[in-house]
């Protein structure tokens, strides 16, 4: 009997003591944190990526309170987590439009061969080093992946000596445009269908040397897409993904082969 | 004068086998012009050069065609006297792509008289002297290209007490600065005086390997009886005794810190070849329109130490040292060491190239880079004491602070590594990348600090 | 005496090292030891946590459990509970004036601290030093030594791993399989230390 009670008093003494000096110690050292901080990253997808442009998704989260910062930067997050943020913040939601990563060049093992036999690193970066790359185009995809590796879903596959983008995987993050040291990757609108699948900004002829598939920036397109949606820069045509695009024809007139369109995704 | 042996020894350094026997006994023949020069614009470390010309302008040798554009940089000159064909973008022997000035020669080859020579150079101010090397276009002729009027005029903080004309020539298979050492030594000595007096240097070293004994009796000779502030010291025939840093540890003892340059440790290291460039500019008034090189390589029909302009195509050089017979399985611009692997023949001559070498198909071997054994051969052969076993697995896993962290930077990319590596693994490669992107990384934290600061 | 007290710390640190050999504390060494710098947090945590807590553990055997202590009663069957309940208290005590006095250190080690509170190594340091009738100053240094310990298994382990992982291991071996083979390897190794101290 008497052991069970002082058993209880003393197990139950220090749990007593230890509890008041937590309480007392949580009360009065307590530092002030905004627990709407916490409830936002909940909300985030929490993969941080920094498509944002801060350093995590915490990061985001914290400016979003303390600075005030937009509540539809994060791209992998979509438009499903900014309605919720706005929800949240009680803010109304900007428009947030689903983004992809598009590989702007159509040149594969075939349509677009190499010029010489590389056998070192295999990474874009590095292969690029080695006399300027392995690919007679000086623009073009060297198919070393390196675009693939740095993809946090993977949803880049490398087919045929070319980078391809699966855009249902894709979460627009930017990492591999980021990667790519020829720059051809660009994150545009998913709605976006009428792409020039080519980067390369050397003439005609040079780029027939080089490519099946090449721009050789005969600049019909430009003519026939209306409200200016195609641009020459040099002797290539580039889209301008701010504005809409839906002539089917460009893809048939295209003399170059470079033109496509791919299904509407949304 | 004294001649003697280098009293340190240098770290790692690997003994490849030189094959100069190819060429070391031809005199260096003169190239006649070809048909056509492509003049790059970036022939040397630094910013490019702008052109200066339109297409038809009609230029004489050693007119100004591209104008230095910073600090370093370094102005370029018409190799002969001709008519400017084209100026377009095209791809370099380093694989990087730049204005090219198309020069179509008119057989004349009348020299401008832009420049004026300087005869008394013993009696002029060493400013003047330095402008006109700058106005020459004089660049480290080695393989790196620094401009020689930037390595010339050291801030004067860092006084210069010994300067070092390198020619030891460790890479195989080169030896064109062999036969400028026997042809031209007393124009080499001086510009070793030349190069002395703009720095206001006491002490002059001569560094050459031991494999090349009559280059030393040459430059002995050239230099007769100089007093004892100017030494001929003789280096172990171990790659790479060329590299600066390691040449000035072999001869003063003393150590390049880590990221810094030779002008830290009161030394400037010039080759030979530019040693010659400078006399020539200084005391004939002739800008750099040419160099010598070793065309060389087994399946070569005859190879050569040419004497060509700036801007004749690789092509040209290879058909007038015969042509190849049979297969060539790679051709590279330099010394197989750290030379780098030409896909065309379209690259040109620039004042870098000291050599052109055609390997034939059973010196190369396509190997598969198997995984790191951590031997540690290649820790041995390291000149700068790193451990490329080490750094090349970080690289390989893209962990490019812990790289860092391990002295990536001081990398040389003399390639020891590589060439003892039992497991074929692209050592330089993985250094060269992991230098990229760390150095990109140390930009983007200047530029961070110095917005920082701004705020 | 003083002798003691060495042959306690190296047979704390070499011989009888609480992870390699006593197999206490596997959990964090795993956990943790993909890179140096999160290792390096963890060890000031244990080394931080376990000499603390040896300390507070013995004042509470002593006053409280033990027969010696105010009530005059062998509690030692709720040794398990008391120590967990002391420990834990003290850990969350430490971690919120940390965070209020030294925010800095509180970010090295932060996410740490909470990991260890009922961690099998504190435990065992707390109920040795009972078992082994350490005096206060023993338990405090058989605490240090111990979590000393720990550290340096963690940290050479923690190198290993980071080599390892770099040098691209066959598929089936990667990750945590790699590591529990480095670990038993390790282990091997410290039983040279065997009989170094009786």
């Amino acid at each position: 009997m008497n052991i069970i009670v002082i058993t209880l008093l003393v197990i139950g003494g220090i749990g007593l003591v230890c509890g008041i000096l937590l309480a007392l110690a949580a009360n009065f050292l307590a530092i002030k944190e905004d627990p709407r901080v916490e409830k936002l990253l909940e909300i985030l997808p929490n993969a941080n990526c920094g498509s944002c442009s801060f350093a995590g998704c915490a990061d985001y989260a914290k400016a979003i309170i303390v600075d005030g910062v937009a509540i539809n930067m994060c791209t992998p997050g979509g438009p499903d987590i900014a309605k919720r943020l706005a929800a949240f913040m009680g803010v109304e939601l900007q428009a947030m439009e689903r983004k992809v990563a598009i590989i702007l060049c159509g040149g594969d093992k075939e349509k677009a061969p190499r010029r010489s036999t590389y056998n070192g690193i295999a990474d874009c970066t590095a292969a690029n080093a080695v006399d300027g790359g392995d690919k007679i185009c000086r623009y073009g995809c060297l198919g070393y992946g390196s675009c693939s590796r740095v993809c946090p879903v993977g949803a880049i596959e490398i087919s045929n000596d070319l980078a391809v983008v699966h855009e249902d995987l894709c979460i627009g993050c930017g990492l591999c445009a980021k990667t790519c040291p020829r720059g051809l990757i660009k994150i545009i609108p998913a709605k976006r269908t009428i792409h020039v699948l080519c980067s390369s900004k050397d003439k005609g002829p040079v780029v027939k040397k080089a490519c099946k598939v090449g721009c050789i920036g005969c600049s019909i397109c430009s003519k026939l897409a209306p409200n200016e949606a195609i641009k020459m820069d040099g002797f290539l045509a580039r889209v301008d993904y701010t504005k809409d695009l839906e002539n089917i024809e460009l893809v048939e007139k295209c003399p170059g082969k470079c033109i496509i369109k791919k299904h509407d995704l949304k | 004068m004294k001649t003697y042996k280098a009293q340190y020894k240098i770290a790692g350094g690997v003994h490849p086998e030189y094959h100069k026997e190819l060429t070391r006994d031809k005199g260096i023949e003169i190239m006649p012009l070809p048909p056509l020069l492509h003049v790059y614009m970036s022939q040397h470390l630094g910013a490019h050069a702008k052109p200066i010309l339109k297409k038809g302008d009609k230029v004489l040798r050693g007119q100004l065609i591209g104008e230095s554009t910073g600090f370093v940089s370094a102005a370029v000159h018409a190799p002969t006297s001709g008519t400017v064909k084209n100026i377009e973008e095209t791809r370099t022997a380093a694989g990087t792509f730049t204005q090219t000035v198309e020069i179509e020669p008119d057989g004349q080859d009348q020299w401008t008289s832009s420049l004026t020579p300087i005869s008394n150079w013993e009696s002029t101010d060493s400013k003047v002297l330095l402008n006109a090397i700058a106005a020459a276009g004089i660049t480290g002729m080695g393989g790196a290209g620094f401009p020689s009027h930037v390595k010339l005029s050291p801030p004067s903080g860092k006084p210069i007490d010994t300067i070092i004309i390198n020619g030891a020539e460790c890479e195989p298979f080169l030896t064109a600065d062999y036969r400028l050492m026997l042809e031209h030594a007393a124009e080499i000595w001086e510009g070793a005086r030349i190069i002395s007096k703009i720095l206001g240097a006491k002490n002059i070293r001569i560094a050459i390997e031991d494999n090349k004994p009559e280059a030393i009796s040459a430059m002995e000779k050239a230099i007769g009886t100089a007093d004892d502030s100017v030494h001929i010291v003789i280096l172990p025939t171990e790659y790479p005794h060329g590299a600066e840093k390691q040449q000035i540890f072999a001869i003063t003892g003393r150590q390049v810190p880590s990221g810094g340059l030779p002008m830290d440790v009161g030394v400037v290291v010039q080759n030979v070849g530019t040693a010659l460039a400078i006399r020539d500019a200084v005391v004939n008034g002739h800008p750099l329109t040419e160099r010598v090189t070793t065309v060389t390589g087994l399946p070569l029909a005859q190879p050569k130490n040419v004497m060509a302009r700036i801007g004749t195509p690789y092509s040209d050089l290879i058909k007038f040292c015969g042509g190849i017979n049979g297969v060539a399985a790679k051709i590279i611009s330099g010394g197989p060491m750290m030379g780098l692997a030409q896909s065309s023949l379209d690259a040109t001559i620039t004042k870098t190239t000291s050599g052109i070498l055609v390997l034939p198909a059973k010196a190369v071997t396509f190997y598969e880079a198997m995984p790191c054994i951590s031997c540690g051969r290649c820790v041995e052969a390291c000149p700068v004491n790193l451990m490329p076993c080490d750094l090349s697995q970080m690289l390989e896993a893209e962990d490019y602070e812990a790289a860092r962290d391990c002295n990536v930077m001081d990398c040389v990319e003399c390639g020891c590594c590589a060439y003892e590596c039992p497991a074929h693994r692209p050592l330089v490669q993985y250094m060269r990348q992991g230098k990229a992107r760390v150095s990109a990384k140390i930009l983007e934290e200047k530029a961070k600090q110095a917005g920082k600061e701004k705020k | 005496m003083a002798t003691e007290y060495i042959l306690l710390v190296i047979s704390a640190v070499l011989v009888n090292n609480f992870v390699l050999t006593r197999f206490l504390g596997i959990c964090p060494c795993l956990g943790v030891s993909k890179k140096l710098s999160t290792a390096l947090g963890m060890c000031g945590a244990v080394i931080f946590v376990i000499t603390c807590a040896s300390a507070v553990t013995w004042a509470v055997d002593h006053f409280f459990l033990s027969e010696q202590g105010i009530f005059k009663t062998d509690l030692n069957f709720t040794q398990t509970i008391a120590f967990i309940l002391v420990i834990a208290a003290f850990v969350q005590l430490v971690d919120i004036v940390m965070k209020k006095f030294t925010p800095k250190l509180h970010g090295a080690l932060g996410i740490f601290l909470p990991l260890i509170t009922t961690n099998c190594a504190v435990l065992g340091v707390a109920v040795l030093n009972i078992q082994l009738k350490y005096n206060f100053t023993k338990s405090v240094l058989f605490g240090l030594a111990a979590s000393l310990g720990f550290s340096l298994a963690l940290i050479i382990f923690t190198g290993m791993r980071e080599k390892i992982d770099r040098a691209n291991p066959p598929k089936a071996f990667r990750g945590v399989a790699i590591a529990l083979i480095t670990a038993g390897l390790l282990s091997l190794a410290f039983m040279g230390f065997a009989g170094l101290v009786k």
